[in-house]
């Protein structure tokens, strides 16, 4: 019982650390929130939203992501996320450093 | 719609003003979102039960807001706050008694008969000064917190940026602090000034000194040479720090001198001028008699108090001195220990 509980608060920590990639690199194509949440979780990333949403402006506000409200197909307003050339620049390296880093976690655990 | 409101409100009251219509209209957005989803899946109509759901999904408004906002919820943090607290402390417990002693005296000497009156303006005044200090020090310290370019936040620290030369160097061991020798030296010129200050108002009007101007020709000198001396003691006591043997002797004497003086003054002196007293009189509806015993009064409390302080001070200056020869052996034992092992 009480190792199921540090197993799920161990994966918490895990999943944190890849969040700020996960997002960045699903933002090519411009997304909402929800929309985002869903592609994320269709793809087996369960991330909380109130986790989700102060991340979206913080990697905003870092210069890696552009945002404005727009109405489409009319629906009600929605703020619009999409990755900038600075995050592009970003994600490239930390793709790279994250192939390097499943190689040598690889290695470990096998 | 009114649990989303009232949602919203309660994100809102803990975000900054800059970014909140902001922020509460992108929350707005997303739960609409959210409960359109649930509703659908769900198949159940838009109600306050599916609305419900998809807040308690968004969790707890106000650890919301503070995701959105991970600056500093506080106006002095724990990096400063003991030594704000003890600034605190000291500055109050030096300031307090020197303003209700000299707010008493004042009061006193203006109406020596009203003692009520006179406890009641110092204790208005303390409580003026005290709410004072209490808002600068206050005001200084969040200046300080928000200027620190070295915040001790969790998080905050660059990796790799700490090096050992950042270690703050260990405190130079100190048995006399430097707030009380400064508080000695402040209060002993104040004093002193406030003692000449009549006389030289005194030169052409009709403001008569509180002194008996008899004590100009041997006493008054004498006080101001033992002024002289003990605030050079002050200025040695805050250069070396610590009751070193010499310092300690000198203090000794220094106190014996200034207690023979005070005794002396107080049993073979009239200390108060008799015109300033018999102004009292005509001032006040007391008579002369009243007066000069309220005089007395004064004069004796003042001298006892001021012994006793004496006193205290040569008793402690020489347990210090005999502290300082036989350091704590505490250390000494923790490093044989060490080497041992």
């Amino acid at each position: 019982m009480e190792n199921e509980e540090l197993v799920q608060n161990m994966l918490l920590e895990l999943r944190r650390g890849t969040l700020s990639l996960a997002v960045l690199s699903q933002l090519s194509r411009e997304q909402y929130g929800y929309s985002l949440l869903k592609a994320l979780s269709d793809q087996g990333m369960e991330i909380d939203q109130s986790t989700l949403y102060p991340l979206l402006r913080r990697l905003e506000a870092q210069g890696l992501l552009q945002s404005d409200w727009r109405i489409m197909d009319e629906a009600r307003p929605r703020r619009y996320y999409v990755i900038s050339t600075q995050g592009k620049a970003v994600l490239t390296k930390l793709k790279r450093e994250w192939s390097t880093m499943a190689e040598t976690m690889k290695q470990m655990l096998t | 719609m009114n649990l989303i409101d009232r949602y919203i409100a309660e994100v809102g009251r803990h975000l900054p003003e800059k970014s909140r219509e902001d922020i509460e209209a992108e929350i707005g957005s997303m739960l609409e979102d959210m409960i359109d989803e649930n509703s659908r899946q769900t198949g159940k109509p838009v109600n306050d039960e599916v609305t419900a759901a998809a807040l308690e999904q968004l969790g707890d408004p106000k650890l919301l807001a503070y995701q959105y906002t991970p600056a500093r919820h506080y106006l002095i943090g724990p990096d400063w706050y003991e030594a704000y607290i003890e600034t605190l402390k000291r500055v109050l417990a030096t300031a307090l008694p020197v303003v209700a002693l000299i707010t008493l005296f004042i009061a006193l000497a203006r109406n020596p008969i009203d003692f009520v009156d006179a406890a009641g303006q110092a204790f208005g005044r303390v409580i003026d000064v005290a709410i004072g200090i209490l808002f600068w020090v206050t005001v200084a310290f969040i200046i300080v917190e928000r200027t620190d370019t070295n915040p001790n936040e969790f998080g905050s620290a660059k990796p790799g940026g700490w090096t050992v030369s950042q270690l703050p160097k260990l405190p130079k061991m100190r048995q006399i602090s430097i707030a009380e020798t400064l508080a000695n030296i402040v209060f002993l010129t104040g004093f002193t000034v406030w003692i000449i200050l009549p006389f030289v108002w005194s030169q052409g009007n009709e403001a008569v000194p509180f002194l008996n101007p008899d004590l100009w020709q041997i006493w008054l000198p004498v006080f101001f040479v033992l002024v002289v001396l003990t605030l050079i003691h002050e200025i040695l006591k805050l250069i070396i720090g610590n009751w070193t043997q010499p310092l300690m002797i000198t203090n000794v004497i220094l106190c014996l001198v200034s207690i023979a003086y005070i005794i002396a003054l107080v049993t073979t002196q009239n200390i108060f001028n008799p015109a300033f007293l018999a102004t009292l009189s005509e001032d006040v509806v007391g008579k002369l008699r009243d007066t000069a015993r309220w005089a007395s009064w004064t004069v004796n409390i003042s001298a006892a108090i001021t012994i006793g302080i004496y006193i205290w001070d040569m008793v402690n200056s020489i347990i210090m001195a005999k502290r300082l020869n036989s350091p704590e052996p505490k250390n000494a034992i923790a490093t044989e220990k060490m080497l041992k092992q």
